[in-house]
């Protein structure tokens, strides 16, 4: 079979187009299917409607359809009460401590992440329940944008996570295996955030509220407990084997539900009108770019291009470490251009082979890769999770974007730490189920 | 001024087009609350006796699933929520819709692009039906060619908006509508 392009010309039509319609401020997902079209049209086994054909492919798709799952599951919350609940046990938790309310602010995004797989409903529900309410209390603007943003990030290192479920199901890794992988650096970058928190709240005077009593701590843990469960169900049924990663976001779901409608009494049904047409709305967004993102990445396997990049990148000797070093470098940059999940299918199987060539552990891995694209959602110009707080605090990016830096070195110091020392990520998967490990 | 006839036309497009969007946003939400009792089912059938194993279930989550992300894709074009990457410095209200004018003509293509090889991916699955449920697959594939259709009505209205805001035929942006980025 001979083509037109060479994997070179073809990398460069390819991105060239992408970059230059992004550029003009043509929505990403678009700009992904049109870099497609000159070679579809060219190319004289290929035609236009195998793009319709790939993002079919892409959409039809049991595993994506765990991103509705834990949307919904994070805006059912919010309208039936398990938030306020979480609110309530945060601040009896961490109310003594400096800055109180981002440290609220850090520990609901903690329990939420344990319970939604979303960092772009973090985003979008914290938002609205801290921004306003900081800067009434006398934090600055760009302080309270950029920790909301900076702390939703755990959604998808803390398990259940969206992204753990997608690298899972495109590169064949065990997902229970990356759901237990990511409780330590998830919570590793929770320790760093409140440490940051407690910096500027000390260099700036943020208030601090009076200490809760023992009485108010209990009252609030029995008032949350149902809600504290659910990580434990998700979790637990993935790794026993009780039900499948999409199944445990549909149960993520029920539980949700049962917990609104029947513990705290909370739902109406035009709240759950509401939660449906939002996180449909989202969802639609977010997945119908993974659909091109997934023609792209076929163009670019059609081409060879992987293959023809890695070529040069085998050829340096790097050991795992050095590797591992490259990986985070390559995702934190696509995360700034791209969303995770069409990230994870165009570039982490780009990487895959790299990884298994200087013996990374393929859960090992995934968290780099996990934790790096984590950073993208809060690194401009194309960070999802600071685009929605920066438009619920009522901000351009480049307002809270020295504050946003600012955070993430701490974090970035985790990302090291889990770079460098596999066993922060492996330690828990090989301690309660080895079997998921290689 | 507009004249009559002219303002009753748009007045007209105006209602077919919110009817469309509220018929999508309805099936949105419908299809998004259906899509759990597929997977439910999956999970109960398998855990206990009192529903049986039925083999139909993970095909009809994936199918409706195909149908929420198009129709999420529909309502978000008119929401302008579909996300971009702003790096440009703030512009005037006239700069910008310029520079929205031109970028919608690549989404416009594309929409074309939806509608032509979408129909052409409909036709093709006008006699297959789906491996488990035995769904007419058409009815999946259709979705393709209704997502261009509604994407050039949609982001029609937003290009006659922005035409109008750039040749200064009505110079005040409309109320609420944010140039870029997500709105949620």
């Amino acid at each position: 079979m001979s083509l037109m392009f060479s994997p070179a010309e073809a990398s460069a039509l390819l991105f060239g187009i992408f970059f230059s319609l992004l550029l003009l401020r043509v929505p990403v997902a678009v700009s992904l299917g049109l870099a497609c079209i000159p070679m579809l049209l060219l190319e004289q086994q290929l035609s236009l409607m195998l793009l319709v054909q790939e993002t079919f492919n892409a959409y039809n798709s049991f595993i994506l359809l765990a991103v509705p799952f834990f949307l919904l599951t994070a805006n059912l919350m919010n309208i039936g009460g398990i938030t306020q609940r979480l609110v309530r046990l945060s601040r009896a938790l961490v109310g003594r401590l400096p800055g109180s309310l981002a440290q609220v602010n850090i520990v609901l995004s903690v329990f939420f992440a344990g319970i939604s797989g979303s960092s772009t409903a973090d985003a979008a529900s914290q938002g609205r329940l801290f921004i306003d309410a900081q800067i009434k209390e006398g934090y600055d603007r760009s302080f309270s944008v950029a920790i909301t943003a900076v702390s939703s990030v755990m959604a998808v290192i803390i398990p259940p996570s969206i992204l753990m479920i997608v690298w899972g199901g495109v590169l064949t890794t065990s997902i229970g295996a990356l759901f237990l992988a990511g409780v330590i650096p998830g919570l590793l970058i929770g320790v760093v955030q409140m440490l940051t928190v407690h910096a500027y709240a000390k260099r700036r005077g943020y208030p601090t509220y009076p200490g809760s009593g023992l009485r108010e701590m209990l009252i609030a843990l029995i008032a949350a407990a149902p809600a504290l469960v659910t990580p434990v169900i998700i979790i637990g049924g993935k790794i026993f084997g009780w039900f499948t990663a999409t199944e445990s976001a549909c149960i993520a779901v029920l539980y949700a539900m049962v917990l609104s409608v029947f513990v705290y009494r909370e739902m109406s049904f035009a709240g759950v009108h509401k939660a449906l047409l939002e996180t449909g709305r989202l969802a639609g967004v977010t997945l119908f770019c993974v659909g091109t993102a997934s023609a792209f990445g076929w163009m670019m396997a059609y081409y060879q291009i992987p293959q023809a990049l890695l070529k040069d990148i085998l050829g340096w000797g790097l050991g795992p470490v050095g590797a591992g070093f490259f990986i985070a470098a390559v995702f934190l940059v696509v995360g700034c251009f791209l969303d995770a999940i069409p990230a994870i299918i165009i570039v982490g199987a780009i990487l895959q082979p790299l990884a298994q060539k200087v013996g990374l552990d393929p859960v090992h891995f995934a968290m780099i890769g996990i934790v790096s694209l984590a950073f993208g959602l809060v690194t401009p110009p194309y960070g999802l999770c600071l685009m929605i707080s920066c438009s619920i605090g009522g901000v351009r990016l480049g307002y809270v974007i020295k504050d946003v830096l600012l955070m993430l070195i701490p974090m970035f110091l985790v990302l090291m730490l889990v770079i460098v020392w596999p066993q922060v990520s492996l330690f828990l998967p090989g301690l309660i189920s080895p079997e998921f490990l290689k | 001024m507009t004249p009559p006839h002219r303002a009753t036309r748009r007045g007209a497009w105006r209602w077919l087009s919110d009817a469309w969007y509220r018929l999508l946003c309805i099936l949105l939400a419908v299809f998004l609350a259906a899509l759990i009792v597929p997977v439910s089912l999956q999970i109960f059938s398998r855990h206990t006796a009192l529903i049986p194993a039925y083999i139909w279930t993970e095909e009809m989550a994936r199918l409706m699933f195909v149908w929420v992300i198009m129709i999420g894709a529909m309502v978000g074009m008119r929401d302008r929520l579909h996300f971009t990457v702003d790096i440009w410095p703030t512009l005037s209200p006239r700069a910008n819709a310029w520079l929205e004018l031109g970028a919608g003509l690549f989404t416009f293509g594309f929409a074309l692009v939806f509608v032509w090889a979408g129909w052409e991916f409909t036709e093709f699955a006008i006699y297959r039906i789906s491996e488990l449920a035995e769904l007419p697959l058409w009815t999946i594939h259709v979705a393709w060619p209704v997502l261009g259709v509604t994407w050039i009505i949609f982001h029609g209205e937003h290009m006659v908006r922005m035409a109008r805001l750039a040749f200064g035929i009505d110079p005040t942006p409309p109320p609420g509508q944010v140039a870029n980025g997500p709105g949620t």
